[in-house]
């Protein structure tokens, strides 16, 4: 079966020419700009790897080079994550865990077997004749390890560059994108970064219409936002985009960062930094929750709206927030049913009017549920759902099968601080913001002088707040480096009302009361 | 026999459980968690290869004692014996090196690059000179030694009290959480520490303190058995795991725990000139830790006064600590 959607009334999916590539030897068909992730699940591969410990399997799970779970030997260099690179005819991809292969593992049986005889932990407990220490630990050794020791020398030139910028902004969706743009066209020299080899963040994956005023954008969809943001970044000169290009490290109190770019390593020098890195999603605990086929929100709108692949022919949502019900119309919208959308709150996360839609589509909303398992062996085959009592603990006899053959979990997100920690920013948990965030002034200056974060990675909120706080944090540090003059001083003050009276609203209740746990004084 | 420890390190934790079986009361003070000082963060590399007949026997104690401590502790330590090579672009000085500790009773065996490719065929034998190999030599998994150290040192009676930094204010006094407690014995066994603990008793002591920067890789399948060390600074092992883990012999400074970007470039340069397969592998973590050191090489080791020295260990305190705090746990009952 071929797992590309063809159709779709929003997206046009233009496939590369076909290219053949190898899956453990058999060969798989693919199109030229599908990563080999995208192509093996669309050839209905499922398994990608197993698990270190107990061999379970493991599938393609975040699509952005996060989880690990792809990776794979390809043409000989190990631990490649296949959501990340691009397939080419005669490529030849091996799984790397598992006996032969992760598909057909025999240790699979580790995961029956495993936790009766060699409970975790044991490595430490266990055997402490030294006699079978020693037999043991070293038959450990042989079990270990991902990928295969490279048998050739890696051909990839290693480069070394290094660049001095004004500002560099980490993360090019809309907060990053926004900062680059207010503070280029003040003449900072501006270097703006993503991962990714397109920009926009979040907003690529968005088919729908954006909610907010008019003023913000509304009405537009969110992968027409990026691609107005770009339009506007392209024209001005001073600043510089670089795709496909990691933040690893934030050195010496921002005044250095390590980056890498394919196979070159950049040493940037700048004068100020603005961290606009996003969100993770958030994940949930129940049973088989690592099975293949059970999702992020944001792993299956990568694999439906950018690779235009069907997740699978039927999914069960968990989390009725805006991105659970979003997702569940454009799985619709796809022409992939969607079974039920369960929520544990007494009542939906999200906006009426994306709501009032999915019941539209006839599509059941349980609140005060939650998932319990997942069913299946080596991939979701369906699901028990069960309802809640106050104390949130499932009721008993009220589970109910649902037949489905994905889950997607949209629960939240978290912002991605992992930079700004390392840079040594003062973090608070804030809950009202998502998890671990930034201490900041009103300016979206952290506790490290020159170190600014905006958009999710400051609190989840949406894209338009994204891009307003990105706009004050880069006109302030803009202004500091002493570009702009009055102008930019003005800009900057009406920015900050501007988002003020944005986040005025009821919906910007629950922001502005977290936001005040985590003010510094500017 | 009432006793503090000050360090919760390999240092501090051996000497404790040392102590605990020969019937003294024991405390230890760490000021962060187990794990936060050099014994947390080092390499595992386990050796004898020393200039100094006591360090020789010292580190030949130290193995010995870390099998007895697994079974007697029952807690495995994931000791690993696969061999210590140490590659010098000095091969005249090298030999020499091997000649002392032959004549000293070790193990070991002066190579030439192509011998060494035997023992690890990706090495690239156009980047040092010779090797001396001790086939005894290990890689030890840090954190269990600490985690089982603690394990038997708390089933012993010892009270190891975490977040809580210790302040000696007299040679037999003790200011924990504002309260001065009063000991007949303080160790003062804080590694990297130690020298700021003497200087505020005005201790006369030779240490200095040194940082040094590490990394690991993500996992391959094991294959590199022995830990390499090289004559300019760069040392790597595989552990357990399958991750490489490599550094940077340190430079005595400052004391920070920061990491750099210049360490990370110096590094991945030298681990694939040794090794050149290695290049084009990810590294996942870097990190940094502190140790102290004596102008000798040699542990700063026995009683000033009431306050007894258990610490000096410099890179290699993996290697010798456990010995020298079994040496000390009898002087310290003997006193
Ligand atoms: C399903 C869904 C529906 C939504 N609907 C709406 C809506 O209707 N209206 C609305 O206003 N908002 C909506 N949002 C929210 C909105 O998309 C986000 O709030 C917004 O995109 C956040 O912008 P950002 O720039 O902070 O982060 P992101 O858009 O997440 O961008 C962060 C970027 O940083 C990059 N990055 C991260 N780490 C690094 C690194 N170390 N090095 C280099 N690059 C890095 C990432 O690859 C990414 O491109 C929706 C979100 C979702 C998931
Ligand atoms: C990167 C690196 C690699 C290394 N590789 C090797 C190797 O391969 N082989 C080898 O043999 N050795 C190696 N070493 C050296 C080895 O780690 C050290 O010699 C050894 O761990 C020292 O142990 P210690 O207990 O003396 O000190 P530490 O482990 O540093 O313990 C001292 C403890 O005292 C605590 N402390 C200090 N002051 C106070 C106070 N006032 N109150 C309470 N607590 C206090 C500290 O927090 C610390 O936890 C390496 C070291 C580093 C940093
Ligand atoms: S890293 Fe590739 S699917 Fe997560």
């Amino acid at each position: 079966m071929d797992g590309r959607l063809v159709d779709h009334p929003i997206l046009k999916f233009e496939r590369g020419k076909e290219v053949t590539i190898y899956f453990n030897g058999k060969p798989i068909k693919a199109y030229e700009g599908e990563t080999v992730a995208a192509a093996l699940y669309a050839a209905g591969v499922r398994i990608f790897s197993r698990s270190f410990r107990w061999h379970r399997p493991r599938g393609f799970f975040c699509a952005i080079g996060k989880c690990s779970a792809c990776m794979m030997e390809v043409d000989g260099i190990p631990n490649v994550r296949t959501c990340k690179v691009y397939v080419r005819d005669g490529m030849q991809v091996r799984t790397q865990t598992g006996y032969p292969n992760a598909e057909k593992d025999i240790f699979a049986l580790a995961d029956k077997l495993i936790d009766r005889f060699y409970p975790h932990g044991s490595h430490y407990t266990k055997f402490t004749n030294p006699l079978i220490r020693d037999f043991v630990l070293s038959q450990l050794r042989k079990m270990t390890g991902f990928g295969k020791p490279p048998k050739a020398v890696y051909e990839g030139k290693a480069k070394h560059e290094e660049i001095s910028c004004d500002i560099l902004v980490v993360g090019g969706g809309p907060a990053g994108m926004s900062a680059a743009i207010n503070a280029g066209k003040y003449g900072a020299k501006v270097l703006l970064v993503d991962e990714n080899p397109f920009l926009g963040g979040q907003l690529v994956k968005q088919t729908h219409r954006f909610f907010g005023s008019a003023k913000h954008k509304a009405g537009t969809r969110g992968i027409r936002i990026a691609k107005i943001l770009e339009e506007e970044l392209q024209k001005i000169p001073n600043v510089m985009v670089l795709k496909e290009t990691k933040v690893f490290g934030i050195y010496n109190g921002g005044k250095e960062v390590g980056a890498v770019q394919k196979d070159k390593l950049l040493r940037i020098k700048p004068k100020k930094i603005i961290i606009a890195t996003g969100a993770y999603e958030r994940t949930l605990v129940f049973e088989n929750n690592d099975l293949p086929g059970v999702y992020g929100a944001g792993g299956v709108q990568t694999l439906m709206n950018v690779y235009g692949i069907y997740p699978g022919t039927r999914g069960l949502i968990v989390g009725s927030g805006n991105v659970g019900l979003i997702l569940s119309y454009q799985l619709m919208q796809a022409g992939v049913k969607v079974a039920a959308v369960v929520e544990a709150m007494p009542r939906i996360g999200g906006y009426f009017v994306h709501a009032a839609k999915i019941r539209r589509l006839g599509i059941p909303i349980y609140v005060r549920h939650t998932v319990l398992r997942a069913l299946g062996k080596n991939k979701v085959e369906g699901a028990v759902i069960a309802e809640l009592d106050e104390k949130w603990n499932p009721i008993k006899g009220s589970e109910k099968k649902i037949d489905c053959d994905f889950i997607c979990v949209a629960v939240g997100l978290s912002p991605a601080h992992e930079l700004l920690y390392q840079a040594g920013c003062k973090m608070k948990f804030v809950p009202e913001l998502g998890g671990l965030v930034p201490l900041r002034t009103i300016y979206n200056e952290t506790s490290v002088t020159g170190i600014y974060a905006a958009g999710d990675v400051a609190g989840i909120e949406e894209a338009t707040a994204a891009i307003m706080s990105g706009r004050i944090a880069s006109i302030h540090a803009t202004v500091a480096l002493g570009y702009g003059g009055e102008e930019a001083k003005k800009e900057l003050e009406e920015a900050v009302k501007d988002l003020q009276e944005f986040r005025a609203g009821p919906f910007g209740e629950k922001i502005v009361s977290g936001i005040a746990k985590c003010m510094l004084s500017s | 026999m009432k006793v503090a420890v000050i360090g919760g390190g390999i240092s501090g934790l051996g000497v404790a459980y040392f102590l605990a079986k020969l019937g003294a009361e024991v405390e230890v003070f760490e000021q962060k968690y187990l794990l936060y000082g050099a014994s947390g963060r080092n390499s595992g590399g386990i050796t004898a290869q020393f200039m100094d007949k006591e360090l020789i026997e010292m580190a030949l104690r130290t193995m010995k004692l870390y099998e007895k401590l697994q079974s007697e502790i029952k807690f495995n330590f994931l000791l690993r014996k696969g061999g210590y090579l140490k590659l010098s672009d000095n091969p005249r000085e090298l030999e020499k090196e091997v000649e002392y500790q032959k004549s000293a009773g070790l193990k070991v065996k002066f190579l030439s690059p192509e011998d060494v490719k035997e023992i690890f065929p990706d090495i690239n034998t156009n980047a040092f000179k010779a090797a001396s190999y001790f086939k005894d030599g290990a890689v030890i998994f840090p954190w269990p030694v600490i985690w089982g150290l603690a394990k038997g040192c708390r089933e012993l009676g010892v009270k190891i009290y975490d977040w809580t930094p210790a302040e000696v204010v007299s040679e037999t006094e003790v200011k924990v959480k504002n309260e001065v407690k009063k000991y007949d014995v303080i160790v003062n066994a804080a590694g990297a520490w130690s020298a700021e603990i003497n200087n505020k008793l005005g201790i006369k002591n030779d240490l200095r303190v040194v940082k040094e920067e590490i990394c690991v890789t993500e996992s391959l399948r094991p294959y590199i058995d022995p830990y390499i060390i090289h004559s300019n600074g760069l040392y790597l092992s595989q552990s357990m795991r399958g991750e490489i883990v490599g550094g940077i012999v340190g430079k005595a400074g400052e004391k920070s725990l920061d990491s750099s970007l210049d360490f990370l470039v110096k590094y991945a340069k030298l681990a694939t000139k040794l090794v050149p397969k290695l290049r084009g592998l990810s590294i996942l973590r870097q990190w940094s830790g502190v140790y102290d050191e004596t102008k000798n090489g040699k542990p700063n080791f026995g009683f000033t006064g009431k306050v007894f020295q258990l610490n000096g260990f410099g890179k290699n305190g993996m290697s010798l600590a456990l010995a020298y705090a079994e040496k000390a746990s009898k002087e310290i009952m003997k006193s």
